[in-house]
């Protein structure tokens, strides 16, 4: 008897991929990072153990995240790791299951398609698309099947994404390609000009967990960095402030917020004033930024609430999705008109 | 043409404009109906197995405080002090 697979959303983040299986929940969550060997293309690690190996491979070993942006940068790579992940939580190539897979809404069509192709040349029977604010909406339990205005704001690891939800669809949206990884290199950059040591991309993710804020904090401590001195070609130690940290990131913040508020301005009047009192929902690693909530809050006058699954949000409306998939396959993208 | 003749065409088109109409009306009511089969699939109340397994999850990884450290033998790094 051939084994039937059970349909799978999948949550394929710059940052994480994380796995919903139908009736079961959330069945993986790993960095979507891949670790290659350069000379035979052989995979060697996924996840976590390719993540703990960003910038610390030998030559031979290269460990990359093959998508930026929220898109695919290299579509076989893609494609390979998709394969070890279903592979992971049970997919062969005698159980194809359905998979719904949440993207950035600002992707273009070619985007789309690799996607779609990657998924199912990796073990998907069928492939559709849903945004992903979309998909953090019905994840962070928001009631868009009303008509009133929720709007949420998703801040990923390439991509941040403001929608306003009524009645099922998408009202307004506003999206930017910049995400966390563009505040780790923004992290990165100032300590190599201001200071003259290099530091890697790991080491500026947990200086931004450490001490990095968007917003002035109660409580704010110094981080100890330690790097390579771009002179002297020696470890280095200096000492980071979080106000060095905030002057770093200030155009990234700049422009998340200001996405926001393009996303506000363009919602209709009606809803508008449902946001002065239901507020606006933060997901989304980046949304864990300290004083990120706050700034927002500031800057538009409308508070800002996190969600209380903020990583899991899109993963989990997607998985709903997978549950329901006939009553809620108008949502996929492309299938509206 | 005989009067039978005229009245076989006439119920024939009769018969064909029903079909067309109850045609017509099943696929208006098709977009009523899976509108409000998404509406309801989008409700707190078809929500909540998914809110609760997340629930139940998380109940269950709270006692365990398992999480291994990722980054062991960091040579660059950051510390809060």
């Amino acid at each position: 008897m051939v084994p039937v697979a059970r349909d799978l959303a999948i949550d394929l983040g710059t940052a994480n991929t994380l796995v919903y299986m139908k009736g079961r929940g959330i069945v993986l969550n790993e960095p979507s990072v891949i670790a290659l060997n350069r000379q035979t293309g052989e995979v060697l690690a996924t996840g976590r153990e390719a993540w703990q190996m960003i910038g610390r491979t030998p030559g031979y070993i290269v460990a990359v995240r093959p998508l930026r942006g929220g898109a695919i940068t290299d579509f076989e790579i893609t494609e390979r790791m998709i394969r070890l992940l279903l592979q992971r939580v049970g997919v062969s190539r005698f159980t194809r299951p359905k998979v719904v897979i949440c993207v950035p809404s600002a992707i273009t069509e070619v985007e789309r398609r690799a996607v779609t192709d990657a998924a199912r040349r990796a073990g998907a029977a069928d492939a559709n698309l849903i945004e992903q604010p979309m998909a953090a909406a019905i994840g962070a339990d928001l009631p868009i099947d009303e008509p009133v205005g929720n709007m949420v704001i998703d801040i990923g690891g390439g991509t941040s994404e403001t929608a306003v939800i009524s009645l099922g669809g998408i009202v307004a949206l506003e999206a930017v390609r910049v995400g966390s990884f563009d505040i780790d290199a923004a992290i990165q950059n100032y300590i190599r000009r201001e200071h003259g040591i290099a530091v890697g991309e790991r080491t500026a993710e947990e200086i931004k967990m450490a001490i990095g804020s968007a917003d002035p904090t109660p409580q704010e401590s110094q981080a100890e960095v330690r790097g390579r001195d771009l002179m002297s070609g020696l470890p280095k130690t200096v000492i980071l402030t979080p106000e060095e940290v905030r002057y770093a990131i200030e155009d990234v913040v700049s422009s998340i917020v200001s996405s926001v508020v393009r996303c506000l301005s363009k919602a209709p009047p009606e809803l508008s004033q449902d946001f002065l009192v239901r507020g606006m929902y933060l997901v989304g690693g980046g949304g864990l930024l300290r004083g990120l909530a706050e700034r927002i809050e500031r800057e538009t006058e409308v508070p800002v609430r996190m969600s209380n699954v903020p990583l899991e949000a899109v993963v989990l409306g997607a998985g709903h999705v997978i549950e329901h998939y006939d009553a809620l396959k108008g949502m996929f993208m492309g299938a509206r008109r | 043409m005989s009067s039978t003749t005229i009245v076989i065409v006439i119920a024939a088109l009769v018969v064909v404009l029903a079909v067309a109409a109850v045609a017509r009306s099943r696929r208006s009511n098709d977009g009523v109906d899976s509108f409000r089969r998404q509406i309801d699939a989008l409700s707190p109340e078809a929500r909540r197995p998914v809110v609760d397994q997340v629930q139940n999850a998380a109940e269950r990884n709270a006692p365990s405080d398992d999480v291994t450290d990722d980054d062991p033998d960091d040579e660059d790094g950051a510390r809060g002090t």
